[in-house]
This record gives C-alpha cells, structure tokens and sequence, in this order.
C-alpha cells in the first residue's frame, strides 16, 4: 500500500531479537485503523462537516459518537494483543516438498477472550484462532520447504481486528526456532535387496507374539523394545528379545560409497533417505556412513540420520 | 461455520440500514423510503437462499428509473429532501452489489451517514431517541460483521455506545462551533412555515391562533415587562387593495430618535420564518446575526430556518420619532376607492378630536362602546365594502379585522398608518424560568404616524374590544377559545398545569442546551469554567485534554477490570515477591509442590498457611474454565498473607 511499506517492516523486524518465547507489551504492539476504519472516520468527517453547515447540533452528537467509538475500537483491539505469552514449539522434520508446521504457543491469562489471526511474513494465509480466558492454545502454520536443509521460522504477524474491525493491533515476533526439510526420497530397491539377505522380515514377525528373552539393555535398543514394566518395579534397564529377530546381531551398511562417482550429490542423498526409512519401517538395525561422519544404532537415531542427510554439505 | 456466521453479519447490516432509514418515511415521499426498505427485505431474502444477484446490465437501468421518478416528484436531487432521498435509493441498490465483506462495510458506513438525514428535518428529543437507537442497531451490526458471536453481542454493543458516550459528549461541547454555514443550499421551497404569512387578510391570523406550536422562547435579563407591554414585531404591511393587507414597498431607509422608554434585555430562541424573527418593541440596535430594518424588524443575515437565538435590547414604551417625507406620507395613506360610510365616518372623527390623540381617542372610543365582539368565528364579509359592512354592520371579527378596519379609518381621515403583524404576550414557565409565546399569540396590531409630533404611535384596536386579550391571551378573552383549547383554559388541573409546564421547560432545556448550543453558548460555556475568554485553539486543547481525560475514566475501569492478569498469575506473582524477599527464589518452573518443597523450613503457622494457599491456587489452575469469583477470593486471601507476622 505504501512505498515505504516495505523498506519500514525491514528496518522494524530488524530491530527485533530472536526470541524462543516473550509476552506482548506496550512496545511491540502498534496500531492502524483498518480500511474499514478509514471510511467509518471519512463518515464521521463528512457528518460533521455537514453538521457545521447546517447547524444540525443532533449531527454533532452523532459524528463525535464515531470518534468514541473509534477511540474506544483502537483500546478494545490493542486489549487483544496485550498481556499475550507466545512460545516457540520445536518444528517436525518434513521431507523435501511436504508442508511443514511452524509451531507456536499462544497463552492468554487474562479474564477476556481474545481473537487473533496469525500469518507468517506479510502475505502469508491467515490462521484464525480463539483463545478463551485463562487459556492456551498452539498453532501451526504451514510453511511449503522446497529445498533439503535447516529452515529457520519465519517472521510471524499476529494481529486482531476484534471487535469492531475498526481498527488492527498487530505484533510481529521472531521465532527463534526451525524445521528441518528432509532430501526427498528416491526408491534404491537395488542396493536395498542387494542388503536384505537376512530378509529384512516381514513386519508380522517381529512383534512381541515371538518374545523369546529378556536381555540386559544395549546401545540402540528401540523404546518398543524396552521391558517398562520391569523397569518401574526394580530399575533396571531391559530390553525383550524376540525369536524371529536376528537383525539385532545384523546391521545394514547405508554408505555415501554404495554409489558410483557419477551419482551426484543429492541423488545419494535422496536414496540413502530412503533407504534409511525402509529400515525404520522394518526396525532393521543400520549404520549411516556420511563422509567424515558415522551414525550407529542409538535411540533417536532416524531422526538423527534425516538431520544429517538434511544438512549435509549445508552451511548450518 | 465462518460462513454462517458472515451471513448472518450480512443480514444484521440490511436490518441495521433499514432501521435507520425507517424514520425518513415522516418527511420523504413515503414511496420513495418504502421502495428502498422492500429492496433491502428482497436483498435479505436472497442472502437467504443464497440465489443469485441480478447482474448489473439489469440494475443500472432500474436505478435510472428510480432516479428519475425522485426527480419527477420533488423536482431536486440536492438540498436537505432531494439529497436524503438520492442517499437512500443509493443504498438499496448498493445492497444489490455488495457481495464480500468489504461491499458489507461500505453498506454499514453508509448507514451510519444515513442516521445522520432524520436529523435535518427533525431535533427533537424523540429523534435524540432515534439516533441512539441507530447507533446502536449500526454498532451490532458492525460487530456481528466483523466476527464476533451473536450472543452477547448486543449487551457488548449498548457497553461500546456507553463507553464512549462521556467522549461524545465532551466533543460535543468543546469542539468549536462555527457562527455561520460554511455555505449556503437551496432551500425547499414547498415546505409550508408554520409562521405569519406574507400578507393579511381576514382569517389569515385566526387559523394560526388556534394551532397551539410553540413559537419563540424568551428569557428576560432581570425584571420582565408586563404581558400587555409585549409587543413583538415582525413584519409591517403598507399597502391595503380593500380585502388585503400586503407590504409593497418596504422602507428603504428610515432615521429614528428614540424619546424615553425603558430599558429592557432578553434574549430570544426561535426559528426564523423567512430569515425573520421577533423584536420586543422597541429595539434600538441590531442584534448579532441580523440587521434591524425600517420599521424595527429583524432579518437574520443567512437564509434557512435552523432555530437561531439571540440577545438584544429594547426600549420599552419609547416614542417612535421619524420624519416621513410628503411622498412617504401620501404613500401611508393611500386608499383604494370604496366603503363611503367608514370614510365619512373617519372624518368625522378627525373633526370631533382635533389632532391626531384625539383622532385616536375617538376611534378607540367607538370600537370600545360600539357593540363589537371578538370572536375567531366573525361572518364573511364580502370583497366590496368590506370595511363598511364590519364597522356598521357585522361588527364581529378577531385582530386583524380591528387593525385593518382601524387602518383603513386612520388614511381616511388623512393620517399616514400602516399594520404591524407579529405577537402579543406569552406565557411564563416557572419551572424553566423563561416566557414560552405560542402561534396562539399570534397577533396584529396598527401604527398611525402623528403629524404633531412626528411619531409612530401604536394603536391596538383589539385591546378596546377585548382588554383581556392583552392582559391575558387569547384563550381568555375568546369564551369560546375555552372549550376549544382544552391545554388553556380556566378549567385545567393545577396538576395538569403543572406537567404541561415541565414539558415544555423540558422542551425548553433541550432547544437552548442540544438544539440551540451555538458558537455564543460555547464561549460562556467557556467563560463559565474558566477554560478561556474566547474559543481559541489554546482553550480547546484545554478543554479536550481535561474533558476527554475525564471522559476516559470509565475506559481505564474497563481496562483494570478485563485485561489485569488473572488473579490466579496476580497472586502467583505476589507470593513469589513475598518469598524472595524472604531470601526464598522461585522460578516460573516451578509448580505448586516445588514451591511448597523449598517453603518447608518457614515457621509451622506461616508454612500451614501457605499450604492452604498453593493447595487451591493447583485446584483451580488446573480447571477449565478457572472460576472467576473464587479465584478473587483466593487473590484476597493471598494480599493478606504476611509471613512472620504472627
């Protein structure tokens, strides 16, 4: 709308801090009358002008009762805003190409109801919500990752026009938080069967209708595998062990060296991602070799391998 | 769901304009607010059905015809009338074209410009009444639009409107007035004034007295002068055709000496009926806003018949000297032929007093004894000889019957004379401290120029006939008026006096505090409060700054009252301030339990106390939704908490 519009939410989202979580006040919230609000207050003008004109003392009345109200509309709609909590909530790992969900908290502990939109940037889709007093809520908006890596949370803008829409309130944060975009998956079924001589098993076999054992804990164990009960009576670590189960003794190699020097970088990223997801699905056991780095089996090793594939090569 | 909510936003906007627009079917060609309020039901209707709108191909032609037919019956697409009637035929057909919320909103804006058009034909309080109900109507609608619930909606609308009523109020007496109209608009010909009329002629008083308008308020500075020494002015006829009175030629110029009287100041609120307002006999200078013209009349400066007040001074029972030139003598006493035994009767007259006094003696003295009656029903005369046949014969007749009759005798017997119409009187309110005068006072009286001593002398026939009529109105000295005008006559309650008095002191109130608060109210408003000598930009900078600092009090109640923490983070907050400045550190982590955990070396009293306190502060966070009143009470309890203390 305006020229400068551009150049002046630069300087002002420049000025703001990274921040994982903060509670709106005074000097985060600005106010404009909406277009809404713009023509209520040319009405007001035009009704007074004609007021004076005519000397229609009644018209007074009713052009300064639009200057209350728009006063009273720009209290009410700051009221939306002020006193808010927002936290940042960590984002989930996407693959290349899906939505992803940037993630915040909002938290009301006042006695009044709010009504607040939230987009990320300047044109980004609304997400409307409705917080009831003493609430909290978290939101997630969708953001569209085109490329494999660490993407940081957009700038958001959260604002409301409530009640009169009369007048916007708006905040912008900037949430110190990211979301990780996966290398899309490309299907290896080669190198994947060329591996599976131990018949990377059907997934029937492996459930707990074939416990065999109770084993002492080891590195890599799944938390499915782990014996809670166990656990909460006498505080030890165990791990079940199941009959048709050899994968625990075999790991699969996934190595950036299964691929000939031709293969181009992302293209072995892409199957080795989805050659990692084909083991997470089967819960076979596997080591990832990256150049200058090696992840084994250990708990939260999928999210750990993704995270790495996402990033590899990538200025952090 | 947000779907529905919208539309229902949609049909809260047509509701809203159609109610504001109802009240235009009083002063509008009622066909004209009739067609657009069926617009706006068929447009809600479709809103319903969801059916689709008629394309524009289809609209712009109707509209056309609609535009013409506005034209056609009140000649004007401008001023107060044709102005409200083209804003309002716009609406309907914009409510055809408003498809998204923005087209909606424009729709409402609109609406709140309409509420405005009632307000040019009509200030009373009833449309005082009105607008507030418009507003309200127009703020629901507005909320409903913008996506607020419907419950409750309407409670949150009348809070809006109440919370920013003390604003509009201190707008409204502080924002300056300006003493005239920016510029002028034509003005609607063809609304009848409910003022004297232009000319006289029997019966043209008489239907003015019986209706029973308030005309004009007057307050008087001090003592106020007897009734019978009332006599406003306001207009003078010169020229007579034998049934008619009119005013032909109008004074170009005129020097008087005023000789004596006494002085009185009032000032006077009324609407001026072709710029003209009355002046109490005899005011010597011209008030502010008009001129005086030759004859000691007032004519406003500006056109229009906005109520208009002003102050002034007069010279009561002065002597109205003025030199009138041969030609102006001869024009005073112009006769058209006819009525031979009246002017033989004048002359007469003329020869029995000597002068002019006596002249005058003799005529008052005829219609005093000579069996006249005065009535508001007299019998018609006929065209010819109609002064003839009311001297001699009928001898029945109201005011302007006696003036004209007198007149007519005065220029026959050679005296310059002419007619002045305007009123006798007035009623004083003493609940509103102020004189209230009616169209039933509505009078006409003469004035024959003396030869002798150069003087305007006012002569009032009727006060020979009916000395009451003077002393006391109309009402009583027409026994007949009695039955006629049941507010008026003898036989009213005291009780019913006594309403009847506080309404129009009421009436009163409002006319010179809402209607009539100009530029001349506002400085002594001013004045009075000490905020400036005059209506600069200092003193209403002032005043905006104390009156709206004032007017934003109930606001900051609001806001204590909605949007301080809750009272569970308040008291939260306030036991960790009391902990640490026992040296015991408690962060936002922490829970209930932790905090009881690092509390448990306090002494027993204070410990158990706190226990209590966290135990319910868990109870109730952990509830939804967290109850209000107990969680107050809680707050209580907590700010009385004092550690150490027992």
């Amino acid at each position: 709308m305006l020229p400068f519009r551009k150049s002046l939410q630069r300087w002002l989202l420049s000025r703001l801090p990274l921040e994982s979580a903060g509670r709106l006040g005074q000097k985060r919230i600005y106010l404009l009358p909406t277009r809404f609000g713009l023509l209520l207050l040319l009405v007001a003008l035009a009704v007074w002008v004609g007021a004076l004109n005519y000397a229609v003392s009644l018209a007074y009345a009713l052009a300064f009762w639009i200057i209350g109200l728009m006063l009273l509309a720009v209290l009410m709609a700051y009221r939306q805003l002020s006193g808010l909590h927002w936290t940042v909530l960590p984002g989930e790992g996407v693959f290349v190409g899906q939505s992803a969900d940037c993630r915040i908290q909002l938290g009301n502990d006042s006695a009044l109801a709010r009504r607040l939109q939230l987009r990320a940037g300047q044109e980004g889709e609304p997400l409307s919500c409705l917080l009831a007093a003493g609430s909290s809520q978290s939101l997630a908006l969708p953001l569209l990752l085109a490329r494999r890596g660490r993407h940081a949370y957009p700038a958001l803008q959260l604002w409301s026009t409530a009640p009169f829409g009369l007048m916007r309130a708006f905040a912008w944060l900037r949430p110190d938080g990211h979301v990780l975009a996966y290398p899309l998956p490309v299907p290896d079924r080669e190198r994947n069967d060329l591996h599976s001589e131990q018949g990377c098993g059907r997934q029937s076999g492996d459930d707990e209708e074939d416990f065999s054992h109770l084993a002492e804990y080891r590195q890599g164990d799944t938390p499915r595998q782990i014996a809670w009960s166990v656990l909460a009576r006498r505080d030890v670590l165990v791990s079940k062990r199941f009959a048709s189960q050899p994968r625990g003794q075999s790991i699969r190699q996934l190595a950036w060296q299964d691929y000939p020097a031709t293969v181009d970088v992302e293209s072995r990223l892409s199957r080795l991602c989805w050659r990692v997801q084909q083991c997470e699905k089967a819960g076979q056991h596997y080591r990832l070799h990256l150049p200058g780095l090696l992840i084994e089996p250990q708990p939260l090793q999928r999210e750990l391998a993704l995270a790495a594939l996402a990033e590899f090569q990538l200025p952090s | 769901m947000i779907k529905s909510l919208l539309r229902q936003g949609e049909m809260a906007v047509l509701l809203a304009v159609a109610l504001v627009i109802l009240p235009l079917l009083l002063f509008l060609p009622p066909w004209l607010p009739m067609l657009v309020l069926s617009m706006l039901a068929l447009r809600g209707a479709l809103l319903h059905r969801q059916a689709v709108l008629p394309s524009l191909y289809l609209l712009l032609p109707l509209l056309l015809l609609a535009v013409g037919g506005l034209w056609l019956s009140l000649n004007t697409l401008v001023g107060r009338e044709g102005g409200a009637a083209l804003l309002i035929l716009l609406l309907g057909f914009k409510s055809f074209e408003s498809r998204q919320q923005r087209d909606w909103q424009v729709l409402l804006a609109l609406g709140f410009f309409l509420a405005a058009m009632p307000l040019l034909f009509d200030q009373s309080p009833l449309a005082a009444v009105w607008l507030a109900i418009s507003l309200l109507v127009l703020t629901w609608a507005m909320l409903i639009l913008s996506g607020e619930m419907v419950e409750g909606s309407l409670r949150s609308a009348m809070q809006a409107l109440a919370l920013s009523l003390p604003l509009m109020l201190v707008l409204f007496v502080v924002m300056p007035r300006l003493p005239g109209p920016l510029w002028s608009m034509p003005h609607d010909q063809h609304v009848a004034g409910t003022g004297l009329s232009d000319s006289m002629e029997p019966g043209s008083i008489s239907q003015l007295v019986q209706q029973q308008e308030p005309a004009f308020s007057v307050v008087f500075a001090g003592q106020a002068p007897a009734v019978s020494e009332m006599y406003w002015r306001i207009m003078i006829f010169d020229d007579f055709d034998g049934r008619r009175w009119q005013n032909v030629r109008g004074l170009s110029s005129e020097t008087v000496q005023w000789q004596g009287g006494r002085l009185v100041s009032y000032s006077l609120t009324g609407k001026p009926s072709k710029s003209r307002l009355p002046l109490l006999e005899y005011t010597v200078t011209a008030p502010a806003g008009g001129v005086l013209e030759p004859g000691n009349l007032f004519k406003l400066a500006r056109d229009g018949d906005e109520l208009f007040r002003f102050q002034a001074q007069s010279l009561l029972a002065a002597h109205y000297r003025t030199v009138l030139s041969r030609a102006d003598q001869d024009f005073y006493r112009h006769l058209p032929p006819g009525n031979p035994a009246s002017r033989q009767l004048a002359l007469q007259w003329r020869a029995q007093g000597g002068d002019g006094a006596g002249f005058v003696r003799a005529a008052l003295q005829y219609f005093r004894l000579g069996g006249f009656s005065y009535t508001l029903q007299p019998p018609l005369l006929n065209s010819e000889d109609g002064i003839d046949q009311f001297m001699f014969s009928s001898r029945q007749g109201f005011c302007e019957h006696y003036a004209s009759a007198l007149a007519f005798m005065a220029r026959a017997a050679g005296m310059p004379a002419r007619i002045v119409t305007g009123y006798q009187g007035g009623q004083f309110n003493p609940v509103g401290q102020f004189w209230q005068v009616k169209s039933s006072d509505a009078h006409a009286w003469v004035e024959i120029w003396l030869a002798e001593t150069g003087e305007w002398l006012r002569v009032d026939p009727t006060a020979a006939v009916a000395p009451d009529r003077v002393t006391q109105g109309v009402s009583q000295s027409i026994p007949a008026m009695q039955s006629q005008l049941p507010g008026l006559g003898r036989s009213m309650p005291s009780w019913l006096l006594r309403v009847q008095q506080n309404w129009q002191a009421a009436g009163f109130a409002w006319q010179q505090w809402v209607v009539g608060y100009d530029a001349g109210k506002q400085l002594n408003l001013y004045r009075w409060l000490g905020l400036g000598e005059q209506v600069d930009s200092g003193a209403v900078l002032r005043a905006v700054l104390i009156g709206g600092g004032l007017a934003c009090l109930p606001l900051l109640l609001l806001w204590r009252r909605q949007c301080a923490q809750s009272p569970l983070q308040q008291g939260r907050d306030r036991l960790v301030q009391v902990l640490a400045a026992m040296g015991i550190m408690v962060v936002d982590s922490d829970g209930p339990l932790d905090i009881l955990n690092k509390v448990r070396r306090l002494p027993e009293p204070d410990y158990r106390q706190l226990k209590a306190l966290l135990k319910e502060y868990a109870a109730m966070r952990y509830r939804q939704p967290v109850p209000q009143q107990q969680a107050r009470q809680w707050l209580r309890r907590v700010k009385a908490f004092r550690p150490g203390r027992q």
